[in-house]
């Protein structure tokens, strides 16, 4: 489509550029909804899906593809497909919730924050910039590793970083929208602050909320998958995506699908929350980060 | 100028108290007792454990205690470690400038990319465009550790004379500890240059649409002259405020990266201290982080109102 597109702007001076056609967006979307599609059912079906029991061990270690193990077994003789399957469960798991409490601390905080303004925003902003000082990564290793890395622990670490992000996408916009004109009327009709908030201002912001819930998830995805790379993901025997780029580390050399099977999959995930944040900020018309 | 340097670090200040506060709660959440681990065993007699008690002042209440800490942190004693037994705060700093070089070289990187790819898809259209856009999307969907992870087997597989695991101090070998950080920096810039791209695209696009560019062209300026000294100049100021802010991805990427290589940065002794359970150390090393990211942050700020004199932060 684009490079069918005529060469109709008129100079690149005047013009602000291309936003893209729709259609181009749309198709982004679909696609970024099929990807979903596919993750989605094979988190939930994986265990049927998978030829083997994904944690039991064989004699024949490290071997290349075969017909029998297409993607080969790993060094303690497990198949990597049927772990490259289930291996995604956990990690999508972790974030989904995560995000999804990310999501409702932030739409809270962030039209709490935005619509009273005034000194709840002030303490509110500053208690999250506290968390926003900390490189995300570092904060959410640092609190995995006091705590310990069990499943509610990972979720409520990571949704507890992406919160400041989230908030401050839903504030910024609140800042405006609350002075439009349709907001005086409606409280000059009598409806109450509570309702405006989130009848009236809460669904004008939700578009750049969507897209950065999907960079988000995409961010999460890589979160989870490095805490696990480091030995503080979910515990085994279960197997993860990142638990399993690192322990075939070792063996790489000899076999290399080991390596390349988990870092597809891992790239594979988050590329489908990146193609729908993109495809949703065109469709949705949000300006760019 | 004064005014505003101190305006701008008045108003980190409760930020960093706030920051000082977690990183002390961070250490007091810990599972099990703070004076068992600190002895680094579980056979220990009562009496023992009461004197380390004492001694670290865990007899007082929570806020004394953590007064005191503050108080010990800001003459600059971060503790014991307590695999070493050395001052928490003479393992770190060596280990800083390890890693801020990592850092600094990375951050080269990312942005001699990411202003390459940001330019191109501003002045090209069509193919071009499109081009990078997939480019930084791959680019943002793989994570760094995968990338070095592949760059490792990579090497393994068809270059294993070149050795990527052959970290040298730089006051050994400077050039060696400069080619050493080669890879592990480019794998941390890749990610950190499509921020960059896109904010440099967004800028030479925002430039361009100037009433003083159009001038320019109307009066016939080579488009040449026009992108060297009206769109590259104007645009640059966002970029650079924006390769500065992403030092916090680089610092966190940096733990993964320097386990992956090897190299013996805060994100390996972050790593070392967490398996050994070491909690001082690892307090130390989110404390120190944080600040450094918002020191940089008020850097930022102060640069962009010193080349924009629009900017004020009073």
């Amino acid at each position: 489509m684009p490079a069918s597109m005529p060469a109709c702007r008129m100079s690149d001076v005047a013009r602000r550029p291309t936003r893209r056609p729709r259609t181009t967006a749309q198709v982004l979307v679909t696609v970024g909804l099929v990807m979903l599609a596919v993750l989605i059912a094979v988190a939930l079906f994986g265990p049927s899906l998978a030829p083997y029991n994904p944690t039991r061990t064989s004699p024949a270690s490290l071997d290349g593809p075969t017909l029998a193990h297409w993607l080969g077994t790993d060094s303690i003789g497990r198949d990597v497909l049927s772990r490259l399957i289930v291996g995604g469960r956990a990690t999508l798991l972790i974030t989904f919730v995560a995000v999804a409490i990310a999501l409702a601390a932030g739409l809270i905080l962030g039209l709490t924050s935005g619509y009273i303004g005034g000194a709840v925003d002030l303490v509110i902003m500053r208690a999250l910039d506290v968390v926003f000082a900390f490189p995300v990564f570092l904060l959410a290793i640092a609190v995995v590793a006091a705590l310990g890395p069990t499943l509610p622990n990972l979720i409520l670490t990571i949704a507890v970083v992406y919160t400041p992000t989230m908030a401050r996408v839903v504030r910024g916009p609140v800042l405006s929208v609350k002075r439009w004109d349709h907001v005086e009327a409606a409280r000059s009709v009598g409806i109450g602050e509570f309702t405006i908030a989130v009848r009236h201002v809460l669904p004008l912001v939700i578009s750049p909320v969507l897209v950065q819930t999907s960079l988000t998830l995409a961010n999460t995805i890589f979160t989870v998958t490095a805490l696990s790379f480091l030995g503080l993901g979910p515990p085994p025997p279960d197997p993860n995506w990142g638990s399993m780029l690192a322990e075939a580390r070792q063996f790489m050399e000899l076999a290399p699908l080991t390596v390349i099977g988990p870092s597809l999959a891992i790239v594979f995930a988050s590329l489908t929350f990146i193609v729908l944040a993109n495809g949703l900020r065109d469709v949705l018309d949000v300006a760019g980060r | 100028m004064i005014r505003m340097v101190a305006v701008r670090l008045l108003l980190t200040l409760p930020i960093l108290l706030g920051v000082s506060v977690v990183a002390f709660v961070l250490m007091r959440a810990l599972p099990g007792d703070f004076a068992q681990a600190s002895a680094g065993t579980s056979t220990i007699s009562a009496e023992a454990l009461d004197t380390i008690r004492r001694n670290l002042g865990l007899d007082l209440p929570v806020w004394r205690q953590y007064l005191r800490w503050l108080g010990a942190t800001l003459s600059g004693d971060l503790g014991l470690s307590f695999t070493t037994r050395r001052p928490v705060a003479t393992e770190i700093f060596p280990r800083l400038a390890v890693t801020a070089e990592l850092t600094l070289i990375a951050g080269l990187m990312a942005g001699l990319m990411g202003v390459t790819t940001g330019l191109l898809s501003a002045r090209l259209r069509g193919v071009a465009e499109w081009a990078v856009r997939g480019w930084n999307s791959l680019l943002l969907a793989v994570p760094n550790f995968v990338i070095a992870t592949l760059i490792v087997l990579l090497f393994g597989l068809y270059f294993p004379s070149v050795g990527i695991f052959n970290y040298v101090a730089f006051a050994r070998d400077p050039s060696g500890n400069i080619a050493s950080l080669l890879l592990p920096a480019l794998s941390l810039a890749l990610t950190v240059s499509v921020t960059i791209s896109e904010n440099t695209r967004a800028a030479v696009l925002e430039v361009s649409s100037q009433d003083y560019v159009m001038v320019a062209k109307a009066k016939g300026l080579r488009p040449r002259a026009i992108l060297r000294d009206y769109l590259v100049r104007n645009a640059l100021t966002p970029v650079v405020t924006v390769t500065g802010l992403q030092l916090a991805a680089l610092l966190g990427g940096s733990i993964l990266i320097e386990t992956i290589f090897t190299i013996p940065g805060m994100g390996q002794y972050l790593f070392d201290s967490i398996a050994s359970r070491d909690y001082p150390a690892i307090q130390a090393i989110v404390l120190v982080a944080a600040t450094i990211v918002l020191l940089m942050n008020v850097l930022v700020d102060i640069a962009y109102a010193r080349v924009d004199a629009r900017v004020s932060y009073e």
